[in-house]
């Protein structure tokens, strides 16, 4: 007998992307015993072999020194919207947005194919300065020389969509301006509004009606992502939230100066991630323990989370201070989607009750209610993802942890396989767990989680247990003091 | 006779995307039969040309005595996926190289054409690979479905540039051997040639085994084969009528907007594929920076 199980999980990821991946398992013959289990999808296999041209060709042409890089660059400048639509139309805009999910968090790609898909974006040309000038007068509504007291020309980072310039406002503000390739928005959202292909390519053979959710959650994510003022918002409810945080920085949005496919905030310097494997183990214990922070914080007291622990998101500045960038998917949670995690970890982490523990997994959609399994075999399914966090004590987050969770996350052989599922709201949340695993695991980072935790988790509210927590903690105080509005949550 | 059984299509991107990436020139002497502002860079460099390509070996097929000629001499049984690697290292040489590489590229050709001889068993008629008539098709199928897929699939040329592009095309027959008279020069001409060469053509075995080959070859990376159906059915879509009902293929549906865009997609991830093999993307830039430098000139 030969037939399909599919599991389906929508990854979201912000500065840029949204993407599926979509795992299937296979008996690959009768009685041999032998399963087969696929990760990733042909859309994602594409998008690394995609990758694998950057890693040859992309940093000779646009990361090369000298007169032939600046030559190569402006004879291939995006020039025009048609040049845009041509370099990222007919799905390679969407391929990159895959590519660029698949690049932290499917475990079935090599490092290299990871990095290599990390950069695909480098390899589509920057925009000229003529037609990055005319979005700014375009929506803006004057040429950047007029716009800003100083405008550079020359970009100093691509983004998956966009590009981002160094400027100094009329008020002498010096800001980063990210500005949207004209066209790509349209491009996207038509080859988003035809799903017959994605369908195939994603190889989704679930009931219809899931995989309509699937792409309609893509269609969504990503058309939110294209609207830059969305991500100003989320960007300054992250600052106003953080404001006066002792590790945490969120650069401020310049409002009067953003738009759909303008975004403007103030300029932030500082090392990037790659700079701080060079650094002491203790500077990357403490960076760790921020970015922790403020992932659970987000979640647990702003019901938001930042969807994309990209590496490139994040500057750091020692001292475990870090400044978080880019806000393209932030995803909102209500309190009625929020109760059932708490719930979760609640009862198997601090109150050490299984069975409460299985019923708030079935209350929150995961575990189909009459599953004949026995409660311990679930628990030990689900144990590894709060490995961390179940018993106090220093652990050192490792690259083969964050492995070990995205095969468990990723296995469909597992007997739970057909009882488990992730309904759609959570999508998001499981996704970026992986990759923030993955990203404190290449960080190697040492903490007594559960001790952090505790003081997050709304249910114990724990003592500081770090210098940071207790610079937090005298922060919070201050927050509270002063009256400060807690965050809406929509 | 006794056919040896087709070998299977693994590789197929691999090794045409490797015989366009060394085709692609460097550094050449002079432009070329055609130049950077040519209709024929645009229409090689289309969306479309896998359909245009595909598209076009249906129709050279149907001339029973060129598909014999295949049939009977070249690797095309043993090794497919490297014949359809050369064709397209020709075509890329002859139409982006210099003259002197389209010239050298054209001679050789010709030189393996003499030994290309014998009798088709179909209709009993002999065969030359190097006479004009069948030369001629061959010729004329390319063009013509170079045409039919952009109009289809791709950037849809100006009736000018249709025109234009037909007559850049001749110098690429003559290359091989057919005098210049006979070389349709328009599009109508073109058509009105196409219309004389049809009661010859037929579809014979061989051409039906290696089309339905073609159209679904086996061993294709699975991901591949995925976007190969879309390429197909794009092809077959693009034929005349009478070249789908000599195949016996179905008539295709309407082509909707929605299906056309289908189509496109998948070109492009193709085109996405194809670009992540070794040294493409460097010749695609080689050859943009000459197309825009052409431009500003």
């Amino acid at each position: 007998m030969k037939y399909t199980k599919l599991a389906i999980v929508v990854a979201l990821s912000g500065a840029s992307i949204a993407g599926l991946a979509v795992a299937r398992r296979r008996t690959a013959r009768p009685g041999g015993g032998s399963l087969r289990v696929e990760r990733g999808l042909t859309a994602l296999r594409l998008a690394a072999r995609g990758g694998a041209r950057y890693a040859s060709n992309a940093p000779r042409l646009f990361a090369s020194a000298g007169e032939h890089r600046e030559a190569l660059r402006n004879d291939l400048a995006l020039q025009t919207a048609e040049d845009v639509a041509a370099t990222l139309g007919t799905m390679k805009g969407v391929l990159m947005k895959l590519g660029q999910m698949a690049s932290y968090v499917d475990d079935g790609l090599s490092p290299a194919a990871r990095r290599t898909l990390s950069r695909l974006q480098d390899s589509v040309p920057p925009m000229s300065p003529e037609l990055a000038a005319q979005v700014i007068t375009e929506e803006l509504g004057q040429p950047p020389e007029r716009a800003f007291a100083t405008w550079d020309p020359e970009p100093i980072a691509a983004a998956s969509i966009g590009q981002v310039h160094r400027a100094i406002t009329l008020d002498g503000r010096a800001v980063a301006v990210k500005v949207q390739y004209p066209g790509i928005a349209e491009t996207i959202e038509a080859d988003l509004g035809n799903v017959g292909l994605l369908r195939r390519m994603l190889k989704i053979t679930a009931p219809s009606q899931d995989v309509d959710a699937l792409l309609a959650e893509l269609r969504e994510r990503v058309t939110e992502e294209l609207d830059y003022r969305r991500e100003a918002r989320n960007q300054q409810m992250f600052a106003d939230y953080y404001r006066g945080h002792p590790t945490i920085a969120v650069p401020e949005i310049v409002a009067e100066l953003s738009t759909r496919r303008v975004v403007t905030s103030d300029l932030a310097d500082g090392a990037r991630f790659a700079e701080l494997a060079s650094w002491s183990q203790a500077e990357r214990d403490l960076a760790a323990e921020t970015i922790y922070r403020f992932v659970f914080r987000s979640l647990y007291e702003a019901h938001a989370f930042n969807g994309d622990p990209h590496p490139g998101n994040y500057l750091f500045h020692g001292g475990g201070r870090v400044t978080f960038l880019d806000f393209g998917l932030v995803k909102y949670f209500t309190a009625d989607e929020l109760r059932p995690l708490v719930e979760m970890v609640k009862h198997l982490c601090v109150q050490n009750d299984p069975e409460a523990f299985r019923r708030a997994m079935e209350d929150a959609g995961f575990l189909m209610p009459d599953a004949p399994l026995p409660t311990d075999m679930i628990v030990e399914h689900m144990a590894v993802f709060y490995d961390t966090v179940r018993e106090r004590g220093p652990r050192t987050m490792t690259g083969a942890y964050a492995s070990a969770v995205t095969r468990r996350f990723f296995d469909f052989r597992s007997p739970l396989a057909a009882y488990v599922q992730i309904p759609r709201s959570y999508v998001i949340l499981q996704r970026i767990n992986l990759g923030l695993f993955a990203l404190l695991g290449e960080l190697s980072a040492t903490a007594d989680w559960r001790c952090i935790a505790e003081e997050i988790w709304p249910f114990v509210q724990g003592p500081a247990c770090t210098p940071t927590g207790a610079a937090e903690a005298a922060w919070r105080a201050r927050r509270t003091g002063a009256g400060t509005r807690t965050v809406r949550s929509n | 006779m006794t056919a040896e059984p087709y070998a299977a299509a693994a590789g197929l991107v691999e090794r045409s995307a490797a015989a366009y990436a060394s085709a692609v020139p460097v550094a050449p002497e002079d432009d070329g039969f055609f130049g950077p502002a040519s209709v024929t860079w645009r229409v090689s460099a289309d969306l479309s040309a896998p359909v245009a390509g595909l598209r076009s070996l249906l129709l050279q097929a149907l001339h029973p005595l060129a598909m014999a000629g295949v049939d009977q001499h070249s690797d095309w049984r043993t090794d497919p996926v490297g014949r359809l690697a050369a064709t397209s290292a020709y075509e890329v040489t002859v139409t982006f190289g210099d003259k002197e590489s389209a010239k050298r590229v054209a001679r050789r050709v010709r030189a393996v054409h003499t030994r290309v001889r014998g009798v088709d068993t179909v209709t009993g008629r002999p065969y030359a690979a190097g006479d004009p008539a069948l030369l001629l098709w061959v010729h004329a199928a390319l063009v013509d479905s170079g045409l039919a897929a952009s109009a289809l699939f791709g950037t849809p040329l100006t009736d000018a540039e249709a025109d234009a592009y037909v007559a850049e095309m001749t110098v690429a027959a003559e290359l091989l051997g057919v005098p210049p008279e006979m070389i349709p020069d328009s599009v109508a001409t073109l058509e009105r040639y196409i219309a004389d060469v049809r009661p010859e053509l037929r579809r014979t075995p061989a051409a039906a085994e290696s089309m339905g080959y073609l159209l679904d070859p086996p061993g294709l990376d699975e991901d591949v084969a995925e976007l190969w159906q879309d390429i197909r059915d794009a092809a077959v879509t693009a034929l005349p009528g009478w070249a789908r009902q000599m195949y016996g293929y179905p008539e295709p549906p309407p082509l909707t907007a929605a299906r056309r865009t289908e189509i496109r997609q998948a070109l492009g991830v193709l085109d996405a594929v194809f670009l992540a093999e070794p040294g493409v993307l460097e010749a695609r830039q080689r050859l943009a920076v000459r197309v825009r430098s052409a431009g500003k000139a």
